[in-house]
């Protein structure tokens, strides 16, 4: 199709054109040995009724204390009970609406019917819920088994567990809708043990999720209408029929953190390939609903987009599949989320090509693979390393492939794009401005005053931080930072700390300084050019030294100036000070640039005798993104009212078919 | 032999009296300037006042910058308020609220409540077009005195047909709109959700357009029966609007489409775009007004297609007499379903 054509030619030109991902050699980690050592390891076997929305099944947790210390207890996140009552945290928390949708008041739960370890002990009595986060005593997402014996440093345990989990309908990344179903944080998973004890947070209303990577062998018994529409993550190795018309698929993959799975016998079900040369073939598996067909080749063309971009900075994805899934109409809730290999994406029936959805979307949770799944941060104490790190690739690789968004006027459902371009990263972190000192950007994800700020601070004001960070050391050298971190920290939980080590590592400077006055603080930035004017030069009067004496005469050299005298007054209005450059335009394309380092509230520059004064910009290279307030970076000596006036009449013109359209109604 | 009228002949024979009276066009639009004109300063000394020593000026001479914008409105919000979100809400799917009007400020409200001005005004303007139309020699003072005449019984009109309309948007929109507000999520297909929402539109236009035919066929039926009582000439011009549906009708719609034709001529030619380069700002304002004087002769030009669509001869309430062979003979010219209302030696 020419759409699909048009689409292969961006991305094809899009690896010509990324200067920023120039150099960076791929290299594949796939060689046959596992990925990294398992930690918490599952067999899973479980049945679907799908009348019922309840998935059962066994599990069999093989898990190993790593730390130096003894294993005392163990914790688990039980978190489809968040959708238990409203009592929950997460209930609590996001006052019944998530994501700008109002929950549906249809209730999940997941019970834990068995526990034992290898031995044949039961730990059932034993377990008691625990709410380390806020102390909610009627808070059932997290649970805590004492043990009789320890586990020793080093040592390996298996428990093995019933349980049963009753789906929601689809809300905050999990559920149902008619016979969709998006299975996840579905089994109970145990926390992260580290040398300070358990790390095992509740279930909060904007946070995500933390785990320890393992290898997952999962069964899953469905109804046989769902042959071949069943997706997951990993690898599918087997598909058997099962006796009363149902049908057993099973999924393995090592070296990954979290299982996911989705069935809707809607599905239409696509293949493709991700090939580029140095590294192994990606298989992609798109599960499309079909009023959604014919976004098929831009779900496609979007995700090896994402495959190409992320992987020549941060190294090759390293799984064989990826999983795409299209939630149904109904189903948004489940739309927009990651898992390892299994991404869910999100459209609409006429999404205009420019709205940039599904692509923004699809490559945004496909680089969760990077930013949650490879380097697994803990999104819960450090949200900004996987949202805020994502979202500032995203821009990379969709501004580098796809340029501007438009934004979307809806008319009664109807999806129109505006010709005004969205720039990035600027325009798409906007929302970074509304928020601004109203958080600091590192905090825990739960204690962000509002959804509004966390989004703001922990997606946007990451990327723009990023972004900033990048245009003063430079792209080379942000892109050896982030692929340092990456291959360091692959397969591990790294923090921010790590990541400016990275950078400071890679430039050879210390840019601890940056992130204090960025991630660890809360004020705004904010320069603006205050005055700009220059008159032509006059001779200086009163008493001047002539041969000796003072006399009312000016000395030759002063009597007859020429050229223009300038005065600009630039202004640090935020709390923030970061270095700045300024630029004044003079009258024949002169210009003149200085650096600021922007540490004083005013700084003046004055030009005497110069060409005439056109224009004062502080950062004109657009350099320092997390300024507010753009509007009065620049500043014009001679005002100009021709946009001003054409507006006017804009303005005026609209009014009277304003007043046009309501009159002519009645 | 009689020959039936349609709704074409009727709206191109009420265009045909717009351009043959250009006054009254003229006085529409001037009455929608100067409302308009009361946002001038404001607006420009806001915009003279961000733009003239901004360096983002130049950037904003042809099309509006997304940074700039987003920045004004939330630096300023002062300036216009909701405003931006209300219009959207207003096209969204749940519609907009009445406590959205709560929210304006400066300039976004005073656009409201100059809009609600002209609503009144708009009054006024409709009994000078209507008895105007009727005159065959008559002139900006009739159009005046006209106005001036009927603005009582014509604001009424107007003030029922805009409470009809709100509350048609209420019960109609809104009301379906909350209660599908859970359940369109239950739908099998957005497409499923696209159409609903289509039929609610759909059934919110049938009834707006109602409103409007019944509200306008009593204007016309008032100004051509001065000699029923004030009771009667209300129910004749809702009797009227029921007996011609289909033709009344036609009128709005070739209205409404040779409006929408302006309007996408304007935005496909978009002769503000471009710059300075391709149009200086006099032009620019001149093409703006021709504009508006062009939907406004259409404007009057559908309120004369609505009088012929109802009745086609003069009022007896004026001197004029029609010279032989000048108006047409009723039977000729009257449609069949026209005899209940038209003519004045027939039924007056």
């Amino acid at each position: 199709m020419p759409r699909a054509k048009g689409r292969s030619s961006l991305l094809a030109l899009a690896r010509n054109a990324l200067p920023a991902f120039a150099g960076i050699l791929l290299t594949s980690s796939l060689g046959g040995a596992p990925l990294t050592k398992p930690i918490a390891s599952y067999q899973i076997s479980c049945r679907l009724d799908a009348e019922k929305k309840i998935v059962e099944g066994t599990e069999l947790l093989t898990w190993t204390n790593t730390t130096r210390n003894p294993a005392t207890s163990l914790q688990f996140h039980l978190y489809l009970n968040a959708f238990r009552n409203t009592l929950s945290t997460f209930w609590r928390e996001s006052g019944g609406i998530h994501r700008r949708d109002r929950l549906p008041e249809s209730w999940g739960s997941i019970e834990v019917t068995r526990m034992t370890l290898a031995d044949g002990s039961d730990l059932l009595p034993a377990l008691a819920w625990i709410s380390p986060d806020d102390g909610n005593p009627h808070d059932r997402t997290v649970a805590e088994v004492q043990l009789s014996r320890p586990v020793a440093p080093g040592e390996t345990i298996s428990v093995s567990i019933d349980f049963r989990s009753r789906l929601p309908r689809v809300a905050a990344r999990t559920g149902w809708k008619g016979d969709f179903f998006l299975v996840a944080q579905w089994f109970p998973k145990i926390g992260v043990l580290e040398e300070r004890g358990w790390n095992c947070h509740q279930f909060h209303s904007v946070s995500e999720f933390f785990a320890d990577f393992g290898d997952y062998d999962v069964s899953i018994d469905v109804p046989a209408r769902y042959r071949g529409k069943v997706g997951a993550t990993g690898v599918r190795v087997e598909e058997r029929n099962l006796p009363g018309e149902r049908v057993l698929y099973r999924f393995r993959q090592e070296s990954v953190h979290d299982f996911a799975w989705t069935a809707d016998p809607d599905y239409l079900v696509v293949d493709d390939v991700f090939r580029e040369p140095g590294i192994a073939d990606v298989q992609i598996h798109l599960l499309l609903q079909p009023e959604h067909r014919a976004q098929e080749a831009r779900y496609l063309t979007s995700a090896k987009a994402a495959l190409s971009g992320y992987g020549r900075v941060l190294g090759p994805y390293p799984y064989p599949t990826l999983t795409i899934v299209d939630p149904p109409w109904g189903g948004r809730g489940a739309g927009g989320m990651e898992y390892p290999t299994f991404i869910t994406g999100g459209t609409h029936r006429m999404s205009p090509v420019k709205e940039n959805s599904p692509e923004d979307v699809t490559i945004h949770e496909f680089g969760h693979q990077y930013f949650y799944g490879l380097l697994a941060s803990n999104e819960f104490e450090e949200p900004w390393l996987d949202e805020g790190f994502n979202e500032y690739m995203e821009d990379r690789v969709v501004g580098a492939v796809y340029g501007s968004d438009n934004p979307i006027l809806t008319v009664f459902g109807w999806r129109f794009p505006i010709g005004i371009p969205i720039r990035r990263p600027l325009d798409v972190n906007r929302r970074y401005f509304k928020v601004a000192g109203e958080d600091v950007l590192a905090a825990p994800s739960w204690k962000f005053r509002s959804a509004a700020s966390y989004g703001g601070q922990v997606y946007s004001k990451t990327a723009l931080a990023l972004a900033t960070l990048e245009r003063l050391i430079g792209t080379p050298a942000m892109n050896r930072a982030l692929r340092l971190y990456a291959d360091r920290w692959r397969f591990r939980h790294p923090k921010t700390a790590d990541f400016i080590a990275a950078v400071n590592e890679v430039t050879g400077q210390n840019w601890r300084w940056f992130f204090d006055r960025t991630f660890f603080a809360s004020g705004a930035v904010d320069y603006a050019v205050e005055s700009a004017t220059s008159e032509r030069a006059t001779p200086p009067k009163g008493l001047f030294e002539q041969e000796g004496r003072l006399v009312e005469k000016n000395p030759p050299d002063l009597a007859n100036p020429k050229g223009w005298d300038s005065v600009v007054t630039v202004v640090r209005k935020g709390e923030v000070a970061l270095p700045v450059e300024i630029a004044l335009k003079f009258d024949g394309g002169h210009t003149y640039r200085s650096r600021w380092d922007g540490e004083a509230r005013w700084r003046r520059f004055r030009v005497e005798r110069g060409p005439k004064l056109i224009e004062a910009t502080v950062d004109p290279a657009e350099k320092i993104l997390l300024d507010v307030d753009r509007t009065n970076n620049g500043r014009l000596v001679t005002p100009d009212p021709r946009a001003a006036s054409r507006w006017t009449s804009r303005a005026v013109f609209w009014m009277q078919n304003l007043v046009d359209f309501l009159t002519v109604a009645w | 032999m009689s020959r039936r009228v349609s709704a074409a002949g009727c709206f191109l024979r009420g265009v045909a009296l717009s351009l043959s009276k250009p006054y009254l066009a003229v006085s529409v639009w001037l009455i929608q300037l100067l409302l308009a004109c009361v946002l001038i300063l404001p607006v420009s000394n806001a915009l003279h006042a961000l733009l003239d020593h901004s360096s983002t000026g130049s950037r904003m001479v042809a099309d509006p910058d997304f940074g700039w914008w987003e920045t004004v409105r939330r630096v300023h919000p002062d300036l216009l308020g909701v405003l931006p979100t209300a219009v959207q809400d207003a096209t969204g799917v749940e519609g907009v609220k009445p406590g959205s009007l709560a929210g304006l400020q400066g300039i976004g409200a005073t656009a409201i409540s100059l809009a609600f001005l002209g609503i009144v005004l708009h009054a006024f303007a409709l009994g000078g077009i209507f008895g105007a139309l009727r005159e065959p020699h008559s002139s900006l003072v009739v159009f005046g005195r006209e106005g001036m005449r009927r603005f009582p019984a014509f604001l009424a009109f107007t003030l029922a047909a805009l409470a009809a309309a709100l509350a048609a948007y209420h019960w109609i929109y809104l009301v379906t709109g909350d209660a599908w507000r859970d359940r369109i999520e239950d739908l099998d297909t957005e497409g499923q959700a696209m159409a609903l929402t289509a039929a609610r539109v759909g059934v919110l236009l049938l009834a707006l357009a109602a409103i409007k035919l019944i509200a306008d066929s009593v204007r016309a039926i008032w100004v051509a029966r001065p000699d029923l009582p004030a009771v009667s000439r209300l129910f004749a011009g809702v009797a009227a609007a029921f007996s011609r549906p289909a033709r009344l009708l036609g009128v709005l719609v070739l209205y409404v489409f040779s409006g929408a034709v302006l309007y996408f001529l304007w935005i496909f030619l978009d002769p503000s775009a471009g710059g300075e380069a391709r149009f200086a700002l006099v032009p620019l304002i001149l093409a703006q007004q021709v504009f508006v004087f062009l939907r406004s002769l259409l404007k009057v030009g559908y309120y004369a297609g609505v009088s012929e669509a109802l009745t086609r001869v003069p009022s007896p309430e004026y001197s004029y007499v029609p010279a032989a062979g000048v108006a047409p003979p009723p039977s000729v010219s009257r449609a069949p379903d026209e005899a209940a209302v038209d003519g004045p030696s027939g039924t007056i």
